[in-house]
């Protein structure tokens, strides 16, 4: 069978072979370099089960000597090698929730600034500003936090804390001192501050989306700028903002480096926010290497599987959610 | 009209619109303070040692030549390792396979392990090499990095190739262009600086990761590119460092932290000039 | 050219001899910039109380600019600037002191594209009579029920006011926001090319629900369809390149134009 290419035209019988071995290097290359990228593409998949088969073999150990059980003792014991791992997942939980329940309403704020109320020459600048927060590595919130914040938490927001809620039932326990300066609260601060860029420009982002109309029917009925916010830039943004809350969250819960230097290391859950405590990724951070014994090692792993597990949940959520927005955007 | 109604109203948005100011001051004001710091404590430490010493034992003066050197070489494997596997990836959910399922599943995929915890990399990558070898090692470090890069990469390739014309594409087809031959000479031509732009923000991105090489590539006090044993890398010695009692061994981490925050800004900047001057051309 | 050799709309609305007419909205020497861009030049038109005066014109001719003069809707974009006399019932619109939101409850606008709020059917409606006033559930039930009455749309939608406003067909969700522009009982309404987003029923529909609404309010309404203004307008401002060229009753403006772009214009020459 003859090309098309090849048929009809001046050629040589010589050319023409020539010119067949070339289209049929380049066919098979084609293909080949098909291949190739179709392979590459499947890798992701592998990386994924590849993460999550490994953490659960690695897990086994700890799971077959504790059962369910390993979810909710608080005991963390490496001598006697009996491990709970309830203190890290409190502690996960309730720094994600304090940096979740600052973040949001802050960054909803500030994206409502840079959209309603930002003259047009400092919206560039700020945004930069978020963008700059957002890329600062965590290890130097870390430090910053070690050696700047939690000093200054400990000297003069929380003996101030301490005494204000005093008194007060429930708040008294939740903020009882001593001031630390380290411990769950000062994590869940320092995560809020990490969270915040996310959030804001996410939100920024969606805010910017609603049609101008839209907003423009709700001004010419005499609403006020909160007014428009609130009754239809809100609600109709709902699905973007809420995808962009679980992003942060699913971000806080995983963060190590800036939670390690400032949770205090303390495998326990106390009534206290201001004291000590220990989330999932700083108990890994600060005890892999050391960790001897097959039994250790295979709970610390466990750890990381809940967390895995509890972060893959949250941002399956949140990526369905904005899926769902730019579908409905888009069509 | 109820004027009292419209009193509270007015009222209500002077307070929110208040509140929204006082939002961003407060965002700002963070971002301030912790770069003052930084630059205050990590400058004053800066120096020609600090590029050209060893890291000290605690007690005596030293720098951060290891870990610099560590962390450079690392990085650049893992881009070698992480950049041709993502570009193919989505060179194929940009072209081969835009709308079929297997890209679906990978785009999903591939944004949860965007933001998955960077410390769960480091076990898998530790269970797979490390706990296999037997050892700690400086590929394994590379290797867990590469598995940060690799999503980044695919998700702005996948973006910058979907953004290439399809008149582009149709024209190199109609001169006889085979596929693969139009995406290497055409796509990527012109998606070359968001591409390289992604690669730049992967790089910042790993340039600051800790926990991945908490127990991949460990540490290593003294110089060694052997990348089969421990190899020492920045952000690893600035937690060892600034979470020890010694003074000299706080300063080095600072100025470690400095030095990190001055790279991925650097990187950040070229990334946003070539954005700007791909909006431009 | 004689006008009667090309088609020239019919027009239904003629003034009786000694009607009063009282200028709800006087504008004069308005002139309007964006930026550097001078986009409206000495305008002087009145707006009579319960007539309707339409605005014609090219695309690009300044109308819907002028429009949104009225309920200063140009104040939410920072390069637009307005100057000059707007006066409603002798208050400068104009001015830095006007409050905004009383300025635009008092002046409603229906837009181009029908815009429902992200709400039930029920809130869009009642969501703007809360702003002004404290009503009882009973109340306000009844006024939401009237503005859907007076925008002709409350068979449609009675057994439905839960559902959300974007279920509506397009003609639907254009009557709902009359119906939320009546609710709040404003004194003028501006129709901003109410109908070219829709099919001629709905089109049909809204022609007649502003002729019922101009026994209530003054209304001016911009559109692109001379038949469209003749049908619906009692007088009609024609204007080109940021001018008004010429404005009278419609009658006369349609039969005996005195300006030769005028007559150009209805008889389709060009625009």
């Amino acid at each position: 069978m003859v090309d098309v290419a090849l048929q009809g035209t001046g050629i040589s019988s010589a050319e023409q072979v020539d010119r067949a071995k070339v289209l049929q290097r380049l066919r098979l290359s084609d293909v080949a370099f098909r291949h190739l990228t179709r392979f590459a593409a499947a890798t992701v998949l592998v990386i994924l089960g590849g993460i999550i088969i490994s953490l659960v073999w690695g897990s086994l150990p700890a799971l077959r000597a504790f059962g369910i059980s390993f979810l909710y003792e608080e005991v963390w014991n490496p001598v006697t090698e009996k491990f709970g791992a309830i203190a890290p997942i409190y502690g996960t939980i309730v720094t994600s929730l304090i940096a979740m329940l600052i973040a949001v309403p802050v960054g909803l704020f500030i994206a409502l600034f840079l959209t309603e109320l930002c003259p047009m020459w400092l919206r560039r600048p700020i945004g930069i500003a978020i963008e700059l927060l957002a890329g600062i590595p965590s290890i130097i919130y870390g430090i910053w936090g070690l050696f700047v914040f939690a000093p200054f938490l400990q000297q003069h927001v929380q003996p101030f804390l301490i005494a204000l809620f005093g008194e007060i039932p429930i708040l008294s326990t939740l903020f009882a001192g001593p001031p630390y300066g380290i411990g769950v609260f000062t994590a869940g601060l320092i995560l809020a501050i990490m969270v915040l860029p996310f959030i804001t420009s996410i939100s920024r982002d969606v805010f910017e989306a609603v049609p101008p109309v839209l907003k423009e029917a709700a001004y010419g009925l005499g609403c006020t700028t909160w007014e428009v916010a609130r009754y239809v830039v809100l609600p109709y943004t709902r699905v973007g903002v809420i995808g962009g809350v679980m992003l942060g969250l699913g971000r806080a819960l995983g963060e190590t480096m800036a939670v390690t230097f400032v949770i205090g290391n303390a495998h326990r859950i106390s009534g206290s926010l201001l004291a000590p405590g220990t989330t999932i990724s700083a108990t890994i951070a600060n005890e892999f290497t050391e960790a001897v014994g097959d039994l250790y090692t295979s709970a610390l792993i466990a750890l990381g599987l809940i967390l895995f597990v509890i972060t893959f949940i949250v941002l399956a959520i949140a990526r369905l959610l904005l899926m769902r927005l730019n579908a409905r955007v888009g069509g | 009209m109820d004027t009292a109604l419209y009193a509270k109203r007015r009222r209500r948005n002077v307070i929110t619109m208040a509140l929204a100011y006082g939002a961003t001051g407060f965002g700002l004001s963070w971002l301030v303070l912790i770069l003052a710091v930084l630059l205050w404590e990590g400058f004053s430490g800066l120096s020609l040692a600090v590029f050209t010493e060893m890291t000290p034992p605690p007690g005596s003066a030293g720098g951060l030549l290891n870990p610099i050197v560590g962390s450079l070489v690392m990085t650049i494997i893992a881009v070698l390792i992480g950049t041709p596997l993502g570009m193919l990836a989505g060179t194929y959910m940009a072209e081969y396979g835009r709308y079929d399922k297997l890209t679906m599943v990978v785009r999903f995929i591939n944004d949860i392990l965007l933001s998955a915890p960077s410390i769960v990399v480091g076990l898998f990558v530790y269970e797979v090499m490390v706990a296999q070898m037997g050892h700690f090692s400086g590929w394994a470090g590379a290797v867990s990095l590469a598995v940060i890069v690799v999503p980044v990469v695919v998700r702005t390739t996948e973006d910058m190739l979907t953004l290439v014309p399809d008149t582009l594409r149709e024209a190199a087809a109609s001169i006889g262009l085979p596929r693969s031959l139009m995406i290497q000479k055409v796509a990527y031509r012109a998606a070359r600086a968001g591409m390289i732009t992604g690669v730049l923000l992967a790089v910042a991105r790993i340039s600051g990761e800790t926990a991945p090489l908490l127990f991949t590539a460990l540490n290593n006090q003294f110089w060694s590119l052997n990348l089969n044993a421990p190899v020492s890398s920045l952000p690893v010695v600035i937690f060892q460092f600034a979470l020890s009692p010694y003074k000299d061994w706080q300063k080095l981490a600072w100025t470690g932290a400095l030095i990190i925050t001055l790279a991925v800004l650097a990187l950040s900047i070229v990334a946003r000039i070539l954005t700007a001057q791909r909006k431009t051309s | 050219m004689s006008v009667a050799a090309i088609t020239v709309p019919t027009v239904t609305h003629s003034l009786s001899k000694d009607e009063e007419l009282t200028e709800k909205i006087s504008v004069r020497n308005l002139d309007f910039f964006y930026g550097d861009h001078r986009a409206l030049k000495s305008i002087s038109v009145p707006l009579y109380r319960g007539k309707v005066t339409a605005f014609i014109g090219p695309s690009g001719c300044g109308k819907s600019t002028l429009l949104r003069i009225l309920n200063r809707m140009y104040d939410l974009y920072p390069n637009q600037r307005a100057t000059g006399h707007v006066t409603l019932d002798s208050a400068n619109i104009l001015a830095p002191s006007q409050d905004l939101n009383l300025l635009r409850a008092k002046v409603g606008m229906v837009f181009q594209k029908p815009t429902p709020f992200p709400m039930t059917i029920f809130e869009n409606i009642a969501f703007g009579i809360r702003l002004y006033e404290r009503l009882s559930k009973s109340e306000l039930d009844d006024r939401v029920r009237h503005a859907l009455e007076r925008a002709a749309l409350w068979d449609e939608v009675k057994d439905k006011l839960g559902a959300n406003g974007l279920s509506l067909s397009g003609g639907q969700q254009q009557r709902l926001c009359i119906a939320r522009t009546v609710a709040v009982r404003p004194e003028v309404i501006l129709f901003d090319e109410p109908c070219s987003a829709l099919d001629p029923i709905s089109t049909a529909k809204i022609e007649e629900l502003i002729d019922e609404l101009k026994d209530d309010y003054t209304i001016a309404i911009v559109t692109h369809n001379m038949q469209q203004a003749a049908r619906v307008s009692d007088f009609t401002a024609f204007m080109y390149l940021g001018e008004l060229v010429e404005f009278g009753e419609t009658t006369r403006i349609f039969t005996t134009p005195n300006d030769r772009r005028t007559q150009d214009y209805i008889t389709g020459r060009f625009g």
